[in-house]
Formats: structure tokens, C-alpha cells, sequence
């Protein structure tokens, strides 16, 4: 049930890293979810997709790979160039 | 295309403001307890015999919090400590931001003692660091033994589970070893006290540990400012 407001902190991370890139726009964001951390990861995907499909960064991929501790980590931010 | 490594917590923000919270309370040495466990597990009666059974002269002040309501505040405000309900309106967790904004405007120092009653729920605040010394699970004899099992993230991260509601036992199918078992296999260093709010039993074990920990956190505060006034004097 918190998987919206945790949905909303990876836009607002990736938002804030699109400022250093201009001329770039994102395509894939990674996280890395531990079994401890509390986080469904197909109510986090369903809020992910929901807030991102009306978002500027609108379309961008979430990459999710699943690890065995209590990481809530963002992993790397996959770039495109715009084409001119 | 190029790829960027971010590394930081998702919930880095919260993060921020916790350890700020954990910073501040490190200062005037108060330790902080962030109580979570299912509606209904018996964590606001617990902390009201827990109020009520504290040492006279003790500095205690609680924070509460639920999606609607100040009925328990009202019910924790009873024992004459400083209460605030922190209503979330539809969030299941605490956040550290709301309960920076609700201790604002208390003075934190003197203040021996922090309790922070979440919002009844196993799951989400378990992933919301609130700036707290230790998380303390609550899970009554009402629900199953196997709880630790189901809901592992918090039974992982509490340094302490208390097992409430002990008194209905007889009238119970609820199998305290099996449940001492599962949350063991869990978190193996996971510390156990049986209570009841309602017959006070297992209180004296409860009240030790956190006299043990209050103190630890003192002495802590009282080693920091002599290193620090160590460092001034050279």
C-alpha cells in the first residue's frame, strides 16, 4: 500500500538526476528490492506505471532485480539521447 | 545511450530527515522507539500501562499515529506525559517528516524517553526509518504463531518483540514457544518479553530493558560531549 508514495520517490530521483543531462531523456531506472524491505514488487510496478504514463518522463522503463536483504536501492539510469 | 549509476536509497529523502531526528535526539540523549505491530496487537494499551509504570521524574513524551482519529492520544494523554496523535489520513506508515513536524515546537532536551506508536500495520513501516534507536514488534497471542513467518521484514529489523496479551492464553490456540521458534529463525538475536497490558505481567522484564537502554543511550550523549569538549580545550 506504501509501494505508491515509494513509486513516487523513484520519479522524483530520476527527475532530479534528468537535470544534469540535458539533451537526454530517460528511458530505464533500475531498483534493487530485498525480500526484507517490505515492497511488493507488482503493486510497486502497477503504481510505477500509473504515475509515470501522465509524468514528462513519460515512457520509462522499471528494471527491478530482486535481491535477499532489506535494499530499497535505486540502481542506474539508463539514457537516450534526443535525436535534434 | 548511456547509463548513469545513481546509488542511493529510494527513500533517500526520508533517510535525510531520520538521521537529522536520530542526530538531534543523540545530542539531548533520548532514546526513541518506534512501536509497530497489527491493529489490534494491544500497542496503544501497552504503552498506556507502560506510561503509567514508569519511574516518577521520568521525561517521557509520545507521538501516535493513525489514519483517523485522536481517540488515542486522548487514551495516552490520560497519564499526564506530553501526547500528540499524528493522523496520516489514508497513509498506511509514519514518515520521518511527520514526525519532525510534530515534535516541532517540544524541547527535546531532558526528554529521557521518545515513543512512537505507528500506524497498525506489519508491512509499510517497516521500510520507513523514523530516526528511532530500535524498532520494537508487537504481536498479540490473538493472531498466528507463524506472523514472523508471513511478515519477516519487521520481525528482522526489531531489536525487541513483545508478546502481548499473554493473559488470554488459556482461552487462546496460540503456541507461545512456536512463535518464539519462528521469530528466532527469522532474527536469531531477536529479544522476547511476554507482557499483558491488562495484568502488568512481564512489565518488570520490559521496564529493565528499557531502563538498560535509556541509560546506554545517556551515558553515549555524556561520552560524545566529553569528546567534544575534549576537543575544544586543545
Amino acid at each position: 500500500m506504501h509501494e505508491m508514495g515509494i513509486a513516487a520517490s523513484i520519479l522524483d530521483a530520476v527527475q532530479k538526476e534528468m537535470d544534469r543531462y540535458p539533451g537526454y531523456r530517460a528511458a530505464k531506472i533500475g531498483v534493487r528490492i530485498g525480500e526484507y524491505a517490505g515492497v511488493d514488487t507488482m503493486s510497486l510496478r502497477f503504481c510505477f506505471d500509473a504515475i509515470v504514463k501522465d509524468s514528462p518522463l513519460a515512457p520509462l522503463e522499471l528494471a527491478v532485480e530482486w535481491l535477499d536483504g532489506e535494499e530499497l536501492d535505486l540502481g542506474s539510469l539508463e539514457l537516450e539521447e534526443i535525436a535534434a | 545511450m548511456i547509463e548513469v549509476p545513481i546509488e542511493k536509497k529510494v527513500l533517500s529523502e526520508n533517510q535525510r530527515v531520520a538521521e537529522g531526528l536520530r542526530t538531534s535526539l543523540a545530542e539531548t540523549g533520548t532514546l526513541s522507539l518506534n512501536f509497530i505491530g497489527s491493529p489490534g496487537a494491544g500497542k496503544t494499551a501497552f504503552l498506556e500501562r507502560t506510561l503509567a509504570s514508569l519511574p516518577a521524574r521520568t521525561q517521557v513524551a509520545v507521538l501516535t499515529g493513525d489514519l483517523q482519529t485522536e481517540n488515542d492520544a486522548q487514551r495516552l494523554a490520560r497519564y499526564g506525559y506530553p501526547v500528540r496523535q499524528i493522523t496520516t489520513v489514508g497513509a498506511c506508515h509514519l514518515d520521518a517528516r511527520m514526525v519532525e513536524k510534530h515534535l516541532e515546537g517540544w524541547d527535546p532536551a531532558g526528554l529521557d524517553l521518545l515513543f512512537i506508536e505507528n500506524v497498525g500495520n506489519l508491512v509499510c513501516p517497516t521500510s520507513y526509518d523514523l530516526g528511532e534507536d530500535a524498532k520494537v514488534v508487537v504481536l498479540s497471542v490473538c493472531e498466528g504463531e507463524d506472523k514472523p513467518l508471513k511478515y519477516p521484514g519487521i520481525f528482522r529489523k526489531a531489536e525487541l518483540m513483545i508478546l502481548n496479551k499473554v493473559d488470554l492464553l488459556p482461552y487462546v490456540p496460540f503456541k507461545p514457544d512456536l512463535a518464539r521458534e519462528y521469530a528466532r529463525r527469522i532474527h536469531p538475536e531477536i529479544e522476547i518479553v511476554e507482557t499483558s497490558a491488562i495484568t502488568g505481567v512481564g512489565f518488570d522484564r520490559w521496564l529493565e530493558w528499557l531502563n538498560v537502554r535509556a541509560a546506554r543511550k545517556k551515558a553515549s550523549m555524556r561520552e560524545a560531549a566529553h569528546a567534544f569538549a575534549g576537543t575544544g580545550s586543545r
